[in-house]
């Protein structure tokens, strides 16, 4: 979906800033950072659709920061970019919550195609939760004040 | 060239257990027979020389008992004579008719004097009674005469005398008034030599008398008569009964291979010789000896046949460790060869795989500039996208690569633990799908449902089951669609598991398949496979006690059959009637 808001989050500087190219290229608005902590407090900041997440960084890895993404409880998808090739590290951090994976390096449009999928299940969860909120309203239209209380709090 | 160098190894190595069995044997039976035979030779020297002396005792016994029974008859026989001279006076004697009454009385009971008569001081022979006409004889210069004379009693040694038989006196002097006089008596020879000889020991125990110069005063019973000289080497008088054990004949002792008691009777001065012949005075313990020694002999035999069987035995479970150990090593070997290969393989394949990434980037970087910038120039459109297109398919090749060094180096902890086999088959193929639907295959599984939890390696298998299955997946190269077919087996008589990844790919020849297990081969082309990965399924199977077999068709496909045992944890029976019955 054109106009989606990415952070792409990789060590190295020069992958991530040509990726960040690439998909400005094709439409997207793109946010590219260097490590875990860096990627945490942007997402802190504002809101993304889809993080891109390196697994092997120095300081704070891949899953550490996945983990991270996670407790902020947030609709963003992550998709896994990992250099790393670990299958078993894939797996895992699928298990933690990432939307998919992908190996380094791979073509512009496979992650494109990824990104794509990723945005589509983060707005099936917008609608879904959106859905269930005009229902609560529908039903008791005072708890339109208790909507979106995590998100009070996280920010 | 190989082969034949193994050859001379396990040659060597059997040469090396031939000579753990020798030495082992040895120690063994040195260490049994030796302390056997210690204490059977000591026994035996103990018991030799108990019964020896027990036996020469004995015959020393013998020796003395008969001496004392000789002794007492000579000294009876003295003693009657001296009895005669105190209560009857010479003039008695001489009357006629006394004498022969005196005789007759005196031969009672045992014949044992032949004959009896008077002497005065000068040697006239006064009275005589007797078979012998010696009434007449003067014994004036006899020796015993004079010998009698000075020491009142004489016993004289065998003589043939006036009569030319062998016999021996017994004579007491009498001082009757200022006059002496003689009694004199002959002892029946053949009395005294029935009492002497009389004595039988064993077969070839014999007993005599010689005097001091060593002429036999009764007969022996083997070779020699009474009168005649004897072999028999004289020694001094001693007072004890000396028992002396012969071999051979030493120092011309006249005895060889004899046990020989001697004693002295003293009067007369005649030496007892009892012999016996040693062998047999011995026998019991010469029996008793080689009874000994055969049981000796047994006990060494028996110890050498058991501990050839224990040895034998031993070394064959020394030979079983040790290729269980060799065996241990060469896969510690070759698990620390994969291990550091396949660490140097994951640093290179992470160092190579951004740079390549980077290089994807401004690939399409390039290929997005180009699209949106107006160039005329057909010829140079046409190179630039050739060589973007060979940039791309270089980098996928490079990608390959660095995947399958990373699949291979992807040997973590290992560990047996339980493995729930269907749920773990699930994850792999979930695992794999993506790679497996991009070259059009699909798989389909069979898994069954009474399959029991393995203790096996989770993440050996794993490594097994990603190598099979993206072999699987390149096997179809250059076909459109396939499939791969995975499907579990519970072999419940053979208590483990049978696991199948068959393909629909392009098959294995009948050449390559009895190598595809070496280390090393590979049909893919260059740079597409390591010839590691079945090398390395089969020693993992292999490690963990299963097996793995191949059956292939060229262009029908492959399939991979493998059996897992269970080790440790059984399934409950499901509705297995076979089973309960």
């Amino acid at each position: 979906m054109i106009g989606s808001k990415i952070l792409f989050v990789d060590d190295e500087v020069v992958f991530a800033s040509n990726m960040a190219k690439l998909l400005e290229s094709r439409g997207y608005w793109v946010k590219a950072v260097n490590t875990g902590d860096s990627a945490i407090q942007e997402l802190e900041k504002q809101d993304f659709d889809v993080v891109v997440l390196d697994l092997k960084m120095p300081g704070m890895d891949g899953i550490t920061t996945l983990k991270e993404i996670k407790k902020l409880d947030l609709f963003t998808q992550t998709l896994i970019l990992t250099g790393h090739g670990s299958i078993d590290t894939a797996l895992e951090a699928i298990k933690l919550g990432a939307y998919d994976y992908l190996t380094k390096p791979c073509e512009i449009e496979d992650l494109v195609e990824k990104i794509e999928g990723a945005w589509g299940k983060k707005d099936e969860h917008v609608k879904k939760e959106l859905n269930e909120n005009i229902q609560k309203i529908v039903e008791s239209p005072a708890s339109v004040f208790n909507l979106y209380p995590k998100r009070e709090k996280n920010k | 060239m190989k082969s034949s160098k193994k050859k001379a190894d396990i040659e060597q190595k059997q040469e090396s257990y031939g000579y753990l069995f020798r030495k082992f044997t040895f120690l063994t039976v040195v260490c049994s027979v030796v302390p056997l035979l210690l204490v059977g030779w000591g026994l035996n020297a103990y018991y030799t020389y108990y019964s020896k002396s027990r036996t020469i005792g004995n015959f020393k016994n013998q020796v003395e008992n008969h001496r004392r029974f000789v002794e007492e008859f000579l000294k009876e026989q003295s003693s009657k004579l001296r009895l005669l001279t105190y209560t009857h006076s010479k003039a008695f004697l001489l009357a006629p008719g006394h004498l022969q009454v005196v005789f007759e009385n005196m031969n009672r009971e045992y014949q044992s004097i032949t004959d009896i008569g008077v002497i005065d001081h000068n040697g006239r022979h006064l009275a005589y009674v007797g078979p012998y006409p010696l009434l007449d004889k003067n014994y004036a210069d006899a020796e015993w005469f004079k010998e009698v004379m000075t020491k009142g009693l004489y016993i004289s040694d065998m003589f043939m005398g006036f009569r030319q038989e062998p016999h021996f006196i017994i004579a007491v002097s009498r001082l009757e008034g200022n006059e002496e006089w003689i009694l004199r008596a002959t002892v029946n020879t053949d009395v005294f030599r029935t009492l002497v000889e009389n004595v039988r020991i064993g077969e070839s125990g014999e007993v005599y008398l010689v005097n001091s110069q060593g002429i036999y005063q009764t007969s022996p019973r083997f070779g020699g008569k009474i009168m005649e000289s004897s072999p028999v080497k004289i020694e001094d008088f001693t007072e004890s009964v000396k028992v002396t054990i012969y071999n051979d004949n030493p120092n011309g002792s006249g005895f060889s291979n004899q046990i020989v008691g001697k004693a002295w009777l003293d009067p007369p001065g005649w030496l007892l010789v009892i012999k016996q012949d040693y062998s047999e005075a011995f026998a019991e313990i010469n029996h008793s000896r080689r009874t000994n020694l055969i049981f000796l002999f047994i006990c060494a035999i028996s110890i050498l046949i058991i501990s050839l069987f224990i040895t034998r035995y031993m070394v064959g479970i020394i030979r079983h460790r040790d290729e269980r150990a060799n065996q241990l090593n060469a896969q510690l070997l070759q698990t620390g060869k994969l291990a550091s290969i396949g660490e140097l393989a994951a640093g290179v394949a992470h160092e190579i795989n951004n740079p390549l990434a980077i290089i994807s980037t401004e690939r399409q970087i390039l290929i997005d500039q180009f699209q949106n910038s107006h160039i005329d120039d057909e010829a140079f459109k046409d190179q630039f996208s050739t060589s973007m297109d060979q940039i791309a398919i270089q980098s996928k090749r490079c990608k390959r690569i660095t995947q399958n060094l990373l699949r291979f180096s992807r040997r973590t902890h290992s560990m047996i633990e339980d493995v729930d086999l269907n749920q773990f088959i699930f994850e792999v193929v979930d695992l794999m799908e993506r790679e497996a639907k991009s070259s059009g295959v699909k798989f389909i599984t069979d898994l069954d449902d009474r399959l029991p939890t393995l203790r096996s390696d989770a993440s050996q298998l794993q490594q097994v089951f990603l190598n099979l299955i993206t072999n699987a997946i390149d096997a179809h190269e250059g076909k459109p669609y396939g499939s791969i077919r995975i499907s579990t087996t519970y072999e419940e008589d053979q208590t483990g598991v049978t696991i199948k990844v068959a393909d629909t790919g392009s098959g294995i020849s009948d050449e390559d398949l009895n190598r595809i297990f070496d280390p090393f081969f590979t049909k893919k082309p260059v740079g597409k496979g390591t010839g590691l990965g079945l090398s390395i399924c089969h020693t993992i199977i292999q490690n963990l006690g299963g097996k793995i077999t191949v059956n292939s068709k060229k262009n029908e496909g492959t399939e991979f059959a493998i059996f897992l045992p269970l080790i440790t944890s059984l399934p409950e029976p499901e509705d297995n009637g076979e089973e309960t019955a």
